[in-house]
């Protein structure tokens, strides 16, 4: 399901572990940056809920369909509970709870790939 | 304010610096196990019930506990100790069954083959947070 977009958020989320993984190293706390390549990301995520939602017909299976509309909803909770959890933690540890955020984006995006080529 | 004090501070608490990541791990793990055995118990019920009510059971086991770390007051720490034992048992136990007699989980748990659905996390998580929790205890 568009091969463009997801290998698009793909290498974009790859782009913020390894900015979080840099201010690990460096100490530094969530900033601007940080968040602008998140909501890139996150706007990439809405279109392909859109476009996932439109094609999720094509799904037979009902439990197959329902877990790939719920990874669609779950992929876009997880950079914004990960920022919170980010600014409230001071220590160097925001840092290592970004770039998991960022691993797991990219799992989940892998696993909706999986399920549409598996169904689709 | 209770957030401020997270680095360096003597006064460990389970839900921050290292701890807060557990937690955001055992979150994510809560959302995932709840969320399959929600899909297996209203889509396959009859294929495998008891299976799919182990899932549900850890899903409910995963939720305690990542409340009971976030919460890190001594009662809630407690609770959260006894859903990790819990937890480590079950996997240890289900993870075994399912090498020994594959016909009693026909379809994936996330305890089953230790979690290796879930690369392992399922095991590797309460070994980490029982570490945790004494590693806070301790200090």
């Amino acid at each position: 399901m568009l091969k463009p977009l997801t290998i698009g958020l793909l290498a974009v989320s790859a782009v913020l572990a390894v900015i979080a993984g840099h201010h690990l190293v460096r100490r530094k706390v969530v900033d601007d940056l940080m968040i602008i390549v998140s909501a890139i990301i996150e706007v990439g995520l809405l279109v392909m809920l859109v476009v996932g939602l439109g094609k999720s017909g094509a799904i037979a299976d009902g439990g197959e369909k329902a877990t790939f509309i719920a990874y669609l909803f779950t992929v876009l909770l997880v950079l914004p509970a990960t920022i919170y959890i980010a600014i409230k933690e001071r220590g160097q540890w925001a840092m290592a709870i970004m770039v998991s955020g960022a691993l797991v984006v990219m799992i989940l995006i892998g696993r909706l790939q999986q399920v549409w080529s598996m169904n689709g | 304010m209770a957030d401020g004090d997270s680095s360096g501070s003597p006064a460990l608490h389970t839900g921050r610096g290292p701890g807060r990541l557990l937690v955001a791990v055992y979150g994510l793990l809560a959302l995932a196990a709840t969320g399959r055995s929600v899909l297996q118990i209203s889509e396959y019920y009859s294929r495998a019930p008891v299976a799919y009510l182990l899932s549900a059971l850890a899903a409910v086991i995963y939720i305690v506990a990542t409340v009971g770390l976030a919460r890190g007051d001594r009662a809630s720490v407690g609770v959260a100790r006894v859903a990790l034992t819990i937890e480590l048992v079950g996997v240890l136990v289900v993870g075994a069954i399912s090498y020994a007699v594959p016909d009693a989980f026909p379809d994936k748990t996330v305890w089953s083959h230790f979690g290796s659905g879930y690369g392992y996390v399922p095991l590797l998580l309460p070994i980490l947070g029982l570490w945790w929790i004494r590693h806070t205890r301790t200090a």
